[in-house]
């Protein structure tokens, strides 16, 4: 092959190829608006505080960022909207082993915040991130779950609370809750949290008598 | 050995801020690296710690590689910069619009509340990953960058010698410089925010810089060992041809899962999985023309221009091919081992080629006949132990966190702070 061929097949070539890429693009950026909620102005607001902050500066969005605190594609479905409010506008105050500092996020900047991150994780990712395998596998039987630990898993505790290694860091361990807290009081924390423990992120347990009182049982069952 | 122009000089200033910015972006990787163990370690918190240490990379591999075709442009076109008073212009703009910039970053890490919006952008730091420059230093880059590129052109149309090197260097440049613009404007939705970043940045690492990247390679193995032109750039275009056929379609493997149609899976899977075929090429390419050298004087410049092409195949090849696979991206996607490749490809693909761009240069622009090479040796072994041992432990963290949050689904937070910590420790030790 001539120079000449070389230098032609690599200016032609590469136009080639950018070509059918712009095609691509415009088509895409044709089809994701149909991919996601609508974008309301609370949402956008939500988006320059997300910018205004630097937040990809430690967290990932879509996984991608800094890979230095959690993904938050899916963060609402995780944790209860007003605690995230409260966390971000002071994350100490809420859980005194976090890593995130003090911002100075005011409070209608939070409900932006959380208005963004809501419309975040409606969008269609193609399934990403993947429900984990091993944790999905051992909740599917259900019939060996106590019916404590069912609602438990319903009421989607493990976002926050951890038991046996297994469950979110930002709220208390309850490994070994019930060696710490006696009946009456989980009773009464689960009907409005902020009496027991001032200032507290947990929202109210919106379930049946029946229910909170399966839940006690199982958190008695922890020691 | 002396320079045969005496503008080719310049070339020294952008070395100069190129080695100083790499000292910083050490300097604040090392904070960076204890505070995944201790987060309130140092008076600026994480992010602006990350945002000083991948922009300062950025910006002086950019520095690097304009010094690099300030040198390359008059000796290849046979003739004096158009305007040395222009170039040093432009580098000084350059320097104190990165000031600046910095300077930003530091206050609005320190008081957030100052990084207000006017005119809907952001003063201080725009909030996106690589490109956190604000609005106004945007503008200022755009010009500076235009600057050089109609210096060097005019150079070029001055004397109508047109090499293969040149041609494919200022097409790589002017590819960079448009590649610039689609991170320039702002999206209400976040989907279309990272589908125009990722043109940026992948156009960038994955296209334009490699384009550079390959002309700089043959114009090093010509300085270097005197290999023949005619072959050299045959070779070249071979090389940056197969890249860009590659690496366009490429950026597919950014549009798995962010909110981009499912078309992108087989687009981006098909395509990145072959872009390490022209960094092996490259390999092969510096191993065949370096073994008829026989006197070659330069030898840490012969060092460090093949373990380049090396480095650039492991860590942007390999490293990168591992995970590119939407099947196994699914699962690796946004964990320790995109920080591990992020590392070895950006060290291999353009550290070491403008470390060698400078080990190649500097001995003419200095007019030294010979220097003792072995403490350039010796730094390359420091440097490159030190690198591998980065990309081990998080790769190994990477493995441990896809296993535990991904698979088992254990919490981002407990996997990171407990199962992880000896990862931190020594990486922090090495890095």
């Amino acid at each position: 092959m001539s120079n000449k061929a070389a230098r032609n097949l690599f200016v032609f070539g590469s136009l080639f190829f950018f070509v059918i890429f712009l095609a691509l693009s415009v088509d895409t950026i044709g089809k994701v608006d149909k991919r996601a909620p609508e974008i309301t102005e609370e949402v956008n607001a939500g988006k320059m505080v997300w910018h205004k902050y630097d937040c990809i500066g430690c967290h990932t969005i879509f996984g991608t960022g800094s890979y230095f605190a959690p993904d938050m594609t899916k963060v609402v479905e995780r944790k209860p909207k007003d605690y995230l409010k409260k966390f971000v506008m002071d994350p100490r105050g809420v859980n005194p082993k976090a890593a995130m500092p003090k911002l100075g996020i005011t409070s209608d900047e939070a409900d932006h915040l959380v208005a963004f991150l809501e419309w975040i994780s409606k969008v269609d990712t193609n399934g990403w991130p993947p429900k984990p395998i091993l944790a999905t596998a051992a909740g599917v039987g259900g019939a060996e779950l106590t019916p404590g630990q069912r609602v438990y898993q319903s009421l989607g505790c493990s976002g926050c609370h951890m038991i046996n290694g297994i469950g979110g860091t930002t709220g208390p361990d309850l490994t070994k809750v019930g060696a710490r807290r006696d009946r009456t009081w989980l009773m009464g924390h689960f009907r409005n949290p902020d009496d027991y423990v001032k200032g507290s992120a947990m929202p109210k347990v919106e379930a049946s008598d029946a229910e909170i009182e399966q839940l006690t049982v199982y958190m008695l069952s922890l020691k | 050995m002396s320079v045969k122009y005496e503008s080719q000089k310049i070339a020294q200033n952008f070395f100069t801020f190129a080695v100083l910015l790499f000292l910083v972006q050490v300097i604040v990787g090392l904070i960076a690296a204890v505070q995944f163990m201790r987060p309130d370690f140092f008076i600026l918190n994480f992010n602006v710690i990350k945002t000083l240490h991948i922009n300062a990379l950025i910006v002086w591999l950019l520095a690097g590689l304009m010094g690099a075709t300030y040198y390359v442009i008059p000796e290849e076109s046979e003739s004096e910069l158009w305007s040395l008073p222009l170039a040093k212009l432009q580098f000084w703009a350059t320097v104190v619009t990165i000031t600046l910039v910095v300077l930003g970053y530091i206050w609005a890490g320190l008081n957030p509340q100052a990084n207000t919006t006017i005119f809907g952008t952001l003063t201080l730091n725009e909030g996106r990953k690589y490109i956190e420059a604000p609005r106004w230093a945007d503008d200022l880059i755009v010009v500076s960058v235009l600057l050089f590129i109609f210096n060097c052109f005019m150079t070029v149309y001055k004397t109508k010698r047109w090499t293969g090197i040149q041609g494919v260097l200022l097409g790589g440049l002017t590819f960079l410089a448009l590649m610039y613009l689609p991170g320039m404007f702002y999206t209400k939705s976040m989907v279309k925010d990272q589908f125009w970043w990722w043109w940026v940045v992948h156009l960038w690492v994955e296209g334009a810089w490699e384009i550079i990247a390959g002309a700089l390679l043959a114009f090093m193995l010509m300085k270097v060992i005197g290999a023949r032109r005619e072959v050299l750039e045959k070779w070249m275009y071979l090389e940056v041809g197969m890249v860009m056929f590659t690496g366009i379609l490429g950026t597919g493997h950014h549009y798995y899962w962010i909110g981009t149609p499912s078309y992108w899976l087989w687009v981006g899977g098909i395509f990145s999985s072959l872009e390490p075929v022209p960094l092996l090429i490259m390999v092969w390419d510096a191993f065949r023309t370096t073994r008829e050298a026989r006197n070659v004087t330069n030898r840490a410049g012969l060092y460090y221009t093949v373990s380049h092409a090396i480095f650039n195949f492991v860590g942007a090849g390999l490293w990168g091919v591992i995970h590119t696979l939407p099947q196994v991206n699914k699962w690796t996607h946004g964990t320790q081992i995109t920080t591990a490749h992020g590392h070895l490809a950006f060290y291999g693909a353009y550290v070491l080629l403008v470390m060698s761009m400078i080990y190649v240069t500097l001995p003419a622009i200095r007019g030294v006949k010979e220097y003792d090479s072995s403490r350039a040796l010796q730094s390359f072994w420091w440097m490159t132990i030190s690198m591998i041992f980065i990309v081990l432990t998080t790769t190994g963290a990477g493995m441990v966190q896809t296993y535990m949050e991904r698979l088992m689904g254990l919490d981002y937070v407990a996997v990171k702070t407990t199962y992880n910590l000896w990862f931190w420790i020594l990486r922090a030790i090495f890095g």
